[in-house]
């Protein structure tokens, strides 16, 4: 995904630590493909954006897109994988166990997913 | 970045029907696929056990995980073999932590504690390591 890699250049720059970088990529993949396959239908003439950001020790990620209201954020939160667990609901688990904050709002015609993650682990990040 | 798959079935007659699958790279919606259109031609051979080889994996996503589940049940309803795990980098290893209490799953360390495993399924005073 073209974000997911803009993401970690961006975030090599800056020199945030590469297990960091990992999380947040992960993060954004996760996010980015739940998009495309349930806002956008998986039609490559649609498009979401993401916004990257570094506020000192915070790193935040916030995508749009203008897809039927969809929450991630809604999924129970299930830390194990079951048996018969049905595709799709281990991505928002990946995303939870990486990022300090999700936060999903439905603003006019945008989904709007925000994702928080503390850089310095001795203020609390992961 | 991208995946290479690298498929080697074992010669030995020890452990004939155990397949490796060496993966490198990214393994994520992107590239998914690819290891979906080999683990499809691997399991329509005969596959017992299932071996994942990870030195070279970067990166995964819950795109590659569903492929590792999906894998494990087959080989499981095959007759109880295992869809095992070696060389497993740490940043993966927290991923795959989501899925690695699945039944049919095991994660070993090395080829070495992988090796032994094998035997204590011929021979019961070896262990699993």
């Amino acid at each position: 995904m073209r974000g997911v890699e803009s993401l970690q250049e961006f975030a090599r720059s800056r020199g945030v630590p590469e297990k960091t970088i990992f999380a947040l990529a992960l993060a954004l993949e996760e996010c980015g493909s739940n998009i495309v396959n349930h806002a956008l239908k998986r039609d490559p003439q649609r498009t979401f954006h993401v916004v990257i950001e570094q506020a000192g020790e915070t790193f935040v990620m916030e995508l749009r897109d203008d897809g039927p209201p969809f929450d991630p954020t809604a999924a129970p939160d299930r830390p194990q994988a079951q048996d018969d667990d049905l595709p799709g609901g281990w991505g928002i688990q990946l995303v939870r166990r990486n990022m300090d904050e999700v936060r999903y709002a439905r603003a006019g015609d945008e989904n709007i997913l925000r994702l928080t993650r503390r850089l310095d682990p001795a203020a609390g990040g992961k | 970045m991208p995946l290479t798959i690298q498929v080697e079935r074992n010669t030995d007659p020890q452990r004939a029907g155990v397949v490796t699958i060496k993966l490198t790279g990214s393994l994520d919606t992107a590239t998914a696929p690819e290891l979906d259109r080999e683990l499809t031609a691997c399991l329509a051979g005969p596959v017992n056990d299932l071996v994942f080889d990870l030195a070279g994996l970067k990166f995964v996503s819950s795109a590659g995980l569903r492929l590792f589940s999906i894998a494990r049940k087959q080989i499981v309803q095959r007759g109880g073999g295992h869809t095992s795990f070696i060389n497993v980098q740490p940043q993966v290893a927290e991923v795959m932590a989501i899925i690695e209490k699945l039944p049919g799953f095991a994660l070993f360390r090395d080829i070495a504690a992988l090796d032994r495993y094998l035997d204590s399924r011929r021979s019961p005073s070896a262990g699993k390591g």
